[in-house]
């Protein structure tokens, strides 16, 4: 038994789903968010994992790309969380359901 | 054989904070699972061979970013939602619905042949610094994604100390205590 590409790819999917059930199924606000940082964990786990099965000058990109996506996430959630803190002025309330009156 | 064992271990702490985190109540213990499970999948990077990558993740995923979160759920003590439920109906058709297309991707997954390259290269520091900052070797590609990404940053900075900040364009707030 040697470790396989494909448990990380599993690990990083089970993990994907559970961040994506937080970012959908979650009625608080931050935990909206911190599902989105959940799923893109994941999301750079498996670019790592899959940057192992490629040959040595296709892996570089493999190794790169995450690091982008963290600078990303870092912003992302700069963002957002500075929304939250608008929103929680304005209305006094974390639930996301308090928050659809954009939805038409 | 101790790859994997040590591989079972942190793949096993890594989904149960992200558990805790769909299960948790307070928003601060679904952050400090949230650090938890980073943590782990950062000691993962390091085992499939990216040790700069798990730095990277402790220091700004767990450190940085998860310090933002938690700050701002201690800035906004109202943040303990004990009235509004965790769930709702809708979340009866969500989890089947996100368990079902992760398992149709986790059957493709498994078809799919995949196997370690011996020859793949290990994400030290230097193989990173060359590729992003050696210019002459690897093209302008990722160095102009890197000053990119400090002009993203720098107006997510500038966004959001507009946007968390208290009266926009009035005069009276600069001057003015926060009482919040």
């Amino acid at each position: 038994m040697e470790l396989q590409p494909i448990y990380i790819q599993i690990l990083a999917l089970a993990i994907f789903a559970i961040g994506l059930m937080v970012a959908i199924s979650r009625r608080n606000l931050f935990f909206v968010l911190m599902g989105i940082e959940l799923a893109l964990n994941a999301v750079n786990l498996s670019f790592i994992g899959f940057a192992k099965t490629l040959p040595a000058d296709m892996s570089v990109a493999g190794q790169i790309v995450p690091l982008f996506a963290i600078a990303v996430a870092a912003a992302e959630a700069c963002v957002g969380f500075a929304m939250v803190i608008m929103l929680f002025r304005k209305k006094e309330s974390i639930d996301a359901d308090n928050y659809s009156n954009m939805k038409g | 054989m101790l790859a994997l064992i040590y591989f079972i271990v942190l793949a096993v702490i890594a989904l149960g904070a992200a558990a805790c985190v769909l299960l948790s109540r307070h928003p601060l213990y679904g952050a400090l699972s949230l650090i938890v499970s980073m943590v782990s999948l950062a000691g993962i990077y390091g085992l499939i061979g990216s040790p700069f990558l798990g730095v990277v993740q402790i220091m700004v995923y767990a450190g940085a970013i998860m310090m933002l979160v938690t700050f701002v759920i201690m800035v906004l003590n109202g943040a303990r939602d004990s009235k509004t439920p965790m769930f709702d109906k809708v979340s009866l058709f969500v989890i089947p619905a996100v368990l079902v297309l992760a398992g149709l991707v986790g059957f493709a997954l498994v078809r799919a042949p995949l196997a370690f390259d011996a020859t793949t290269l290990r994400g030290s520091v230097a193989l990173t610094s060359r590729s992003l900052f050696d210019v002459a070797l690897t093209g302008p590609g990722y160095f102009m994604l890197f000053e990119v990404l400090g002009l993203l940053l720098l107006s997510a900075m500038v966004a959001a100390v507009l946007l968390a900040k208290k009266r926009l364009g009035s005069v009276v707030s600069e001057n003015t205590e926060d009482k919040h």
